[in-house]
């Protein structure tokens, strides 16, 4: 008979194993993403020379072209590319920039092919914007679309139940760029209870961040809020109809006992994997709401990058955004290898 | 000059937007301190006069951007909204005189005390600096600091999003030099082609005579550099000012702020003013909530200049005391198609004069947003705004706005092709403009037997690998690219020489997709670049283009035109032609 393992260390075990796991997944992602912006383009016979001259201006003479090939490297094999571009996360990397070198501290994912500066301290001053909009709307979600899931599984075919199900449905089908314009048209400028909304470091005015955000967060919440209502109210009404539903009520454990401990924790289990992934996505920038509302987050520099065709910039909000998304499902996973211990084997 | 992009996400809310338009209709626009008349503001006032004229200082003075700069750095910029507003922070050699119309295309002198003394049959220019300019830690710009500016742009590694017109016209070793970051020698001043024989005298010296020399050294690449607070790629984050404001902070691609220089004074630099207590610009903006922020009152100026969306342009239109605050100028900037001469059967003049006879222009200008946020039916190459331009119309295309067919079949019978041709019609997808101007001009040419199909390709890669690209465009048999321009200086050399001069045809990023090589143009070019009589050298620019119509090698879509909105808390406002845009650096606050 083997010896049991101690549950901290099955669990320690099982991180450790993850951990690796995440790295290797990031290398594969980093050289997928490379693929895609490096060697797509030059399969389908676009040469280093066309490439350089977008990264030029207007009418460029064939020396100022030759010069940008050679500042990027775009000349080199592409298996040297990238193994620059690693080694410039794990170790660094050295530039020119002007009169002298420039030292790209680790985690260095380039430098930007338009602006010539490191990319990386770019994304990590837009992470605060996103956080601060992820974090606030994902309890405004959160909170809201369980409690009234919650409460529409209860009050099954009421009234209520039909008109935030309605409510809930309309959430889900009108998109961020609609309501959001709607709200900002609103509340900023027709009736401005909300006026010059701008981004403001939590750790500059505590207040005018919030009050600044309020719109976004409600805009992204009312989406997903509408999608955990529909969520929880079906999880809802298929535990409260399980035969140990119905056995709690005959042992005469209380209602709100029976709905929030026996109900609500097994109806949670999909929402909790769900709101990981959610998370973990946002974090990675929440493109349209950041757009609409003008918030300089990693989902307005993603869309910058795009547009400037900036593939150092591109590479780096990838890597971050699959970073933040393997991390949340790491998360996740830890959860339930706390709570379920069939996971960790 | 480039105009900068806008959010391609943007687009997906348009619908929602003019919803929205509707909204606030007629409720008096948000009813903030931004909107009402004042008393000398009407609609197109700005066009001719200045609005709101004001000495008053103090204030934050906000711009919102629906972009980025491509560099704040005055060495690294072509955008054309950032050399309008460099000016508040840098001095080039020379600029343009305050004033609305066609006098705002007048050269004056900025950092230097006059235009250009030539000599050397026209290939050494000097210019002299003004006394007791000074960067905004107190030292006095010299004549190094100039050269120094314009060998920086050489290394196009570094600094590679400027024009290239140094590197071109300059004679001596500019053909080779790199740049002073590589070649470290002689105190970092290795470019023969400039010298500094003293401290307030720079000289040029050109490898061919090149007349237009006083409009490219108004080009914020000769604004002063100290080589000692050069930090290169880093140095768009704080550029050492000579104008009326400093940088105090900028968040890269996410706000700036400016603060007044102390080092700079009014009379030494009366082309630009220091009125606000403070300059702030907003970057990366929804270019819908630019529009609404204008209109509150939240912002003043739109920095890229280019015009309100769709859903502003709606609610202004339909009231009248935020159309008082508006104008509708024609910019400079022209929109038409390239008919590509060496392709068959266009090789055939008749060929390309049916379709300069087919085209539907009301059509087409519809497609660019009509008459007011498009612009008006185009009928020559340069819009009316550009010096040496000439009115006339070889195709009848103001005068049959609708196409004259049956003027294209005679055409098309004259070139052997009487019962029409097959050809392909390029144009930037990502564009919608281009989109419907491809499918009106398909749509036009089928109603004379011409088929065409239909070829779009991204912005991006347009001109390096598809449109500007001779052989692809022969190899792929497509016959008309649509594309734009915008001078670099407003006179015809800076409108034309890219578009129709021979010289410029290149294997791939060729701007001349007509690829005309024709030599009368060439001469004329040729002529006028030796011409120092600027009215000698104005009446050139008309007969180029009257010749490049008759190649019918390029044909004008619209003059294009932008609907501006400035709010009535902003003074000194007016469209000045040579930046194709408002004046910002003498813009204020009213109060």
């Amino acid at each position: 008979m083997r010896p049991r393992r101690a549950p901290a260390r099955t669990v320690v075990t099982f991180i450790i194993r993850r951990l690796i796991g995440t790295v290797f997944l990031l290398i594969v992602v980093s050289m997928i993403t490379f693929a895609i912006f490096f060697l797509i383009p030059k399969l389908a016979g676009q040469n280093a020379y066309q490439l350089a001259s977008e990264y030029v201006g207007r009418n460029p003479t064939r020396s100022a072209i030759l010069q940008v090939e050679a500042k990027l490297g775009l000349n080199d094999p592409i298996y040297l590319q990238y193994g620059r571009f690693l080694k410039g996360i794990v170790v660094g990397v050295h530039y020119r920039s002007g009169p002298s070198v420039t030292y790209c501290p680790p985690p260095c994912f380039g430098y930007s092919f338009r602006t010539g500066l490191p990319v990386w301290p770019q994304m990590v001053s837009d992470i605060p914007v996103t956080l601060s909009l992820a974090i606030g709307a994902s309890i405004l979600w959160l909170v809201g679309g369980v409690s009234i899931g919650v409460l529409s599984a209860l009050r099954r075919g009421t009234l209520f139940d039909r008109f935030s199900m309605g409510v809930a449905l309309a959430g889900v089908s009108l998109p961020i760029f609609f309501t959001g314009l709607i709200a900002l048209e609103l509340f900023s400028y027709k009736w401005p209870i909300f006026p010059n909304v701008q981004f403001v470091p939590f750790t500059q005015n505590p207040l005018l961040w919030a009050r600044n955000l309020v719109l976004p967060w409600i805009v992204l919440a009312f989406l997903y809020a509408a999608l955990y209502a529909r969520l929880t109210r079906a999880g809802m009404l298929e535990t409260m109809s399980e035969d140990y539903i119905r056995t709690a009520r005959a042992k005469g454990l209380r209602e709100r006992k029976v709905i929030f401990k026996h109900g609500l924790r097994a109806a949670l289990t999909p929402i909790v994997t769900i709101f990981g992934m959610d998370l973990g996505l946002l974090l990675g920038g929440a493109i349209i709401t950041e757009v609409t509302f003008s918030l300089h987050g990693l989902g307005l520099f993603t869309v910058e990058a795009v547009q400037n065709q900036d593939l150092p910039e591109i590479l780096g909000v990838t890597m971050l955004a699959a970073f933040f998304i393997v991390i949340a499902n790491l998360v996740v996973d830890i959860l339930y290898a706390v709570v379920d211990p069939r996971v960790r084997h | 000059m480039r105009r900068p992009r806008t959010f391609g996400l943007a687009a997906l809310g348009a619908a929602a937007a003019l919803a929205l338009a509707a909204c606030g209709g007629s409720s008096g626009g948000g009813g903030s301190s931004g909107t009402g008349s004042s008393s000398n503001a009407s609609y197109n006032a700005g066009i001719t006069s200045v609005v709101n004229p004001s000495t008053h200082k103090g204030g934050t003075l906000t711009f919102d951007w629906r972009a980025a700069p491509d560099s704040f750095d005055p060495g690294n910029t072509y955008y054309a909204a950032d050399w309008d507003f460099a000016r508040f922070y840098s001095m080039a050699l020379m600029t343009y005189k305050n004033c609305p119309g066609a006098c705002g295309k007048t050269l004056v002198p900025a950092l230097a005390t006059g235009p250009g003394v030539v000599s050397d049959k026209g290939l050494t220019w000097t210019y002299h600096i003004k006394p007791g300019i000074k960067f905004e830690d107190g030292t006095t710009v010299t004549s190094k600091d100039v050269k120094y500016a314009v060998e920086r742009t050489f290394d196009r590694g570094v600094l590679p999003n400027g024009p290239s017109y140094f590197q071109v016209l300059l004679g001596g070793n500019a053909a080779k030099y790199p740049g002073p970051y590589k070649d470290r020698s002689k105190n970092l001043m290795g470019l023969t082609a400039i010298g500094t024989p003293n401290a307030t005298t720079v000289v040029f010296h050109l490898a061919k005579p090149f007349s237009d020399f006083n409009y490219l050294v108004t080009i914020p690449q000769t604004a002063p550099v100290p080589p000692n607070k050069d930090t290169g790629a880093k140095y768009q984050l704080h550029p050492i000012s000579t104008g009326p404001y400093k940088f105090q902070s900028y968040q890269l691609n996410k706000q700036a702020v400016l603060v007044p220089n102390t080092q700079w004074k009014q009379s030494t630099d009366p082309t630009v003013s220091q009125l606000a207590s403070k300059i702030v610009v907003n970057m990366n903006m929804n270019p819908n909530d630019v529009d609404n922020r204008l209109i509150a009152g939240d912002a003043q100026v739109d920095f890229a200049g280019t015009g309100v969306q769709a859903a502003a342009r709606a609610k202004i239109l339909a009231n009248p005391s935020l159309k008082a605050n508006s104008d509708d100028p024609i910019t400079g900037f022209g929109w038409f198609f390239y008919i590509d001469s060496k392709v068959a059967p266009f090789t055939n003049v008749d060929c390309r004069r049916a379709i300069e006879y087919a085209a539907n222009h009301t059509t087409l200008q519809n497609a660019y947003g009509g008459p007011i946020a498009g612009g008006a039916i185009g009928s020559t190459v340069m819009p009316p705004t550009v010096t040496g331009y000439q009115k006339f119309d070889l195709y009848e295309a103001t005068t049959k706005p609708n196409g004259d067919p049956a003027k294209a079949k005679q055409e098309l019978k004259a070139c052997g092709h009487p019962s029409g041709f097959s050809t392909g019609i390029a144009y930037r997808s990502d564009r919608p403009t281009e989109t419907q101007g491809a499918q009106a001009l398909q749509q036009a040419l089928s109603q004379v037997g011409i088929k065409t199909t239909l070829h779009g390709y991204p912005s991006s890669t347009y001109y390096t690998n598809f449109a500007g690209v001779p052989k692809y465009m022969s190899s792929h048999n497509i016959g008309i690219a649509f594309g734009g321009w915008g001078a670099d200086w407003p006179d015809g050399y800076g409108f034309l020489d890219e578009l129709v001069n021979g010289n410029t045809i290149v294997p791939a990023g060729n701007t001349n997709i007509g690829q005309l090589n024709d030599p009368v143009v060439n001469n004329l070019f040729a002529k006028a670049a030796g011409l120092n009589n600027a009215a000698q050298r104005n009446a050139i620019w008309g007969q180029i283009d009257r010749q490049v119509m008759k190649d019918a090698v390029i044909v004008p879509i619209v003059y294009a035109k932008a609907l501006i909105y400035r709010p009535s808390s902003l003074s000194n406002v007016y469209f000045q032609q040579a930046y194709q845009l408002n004046n910002y650096a003498v813009e204020g606050l009213k109060s």
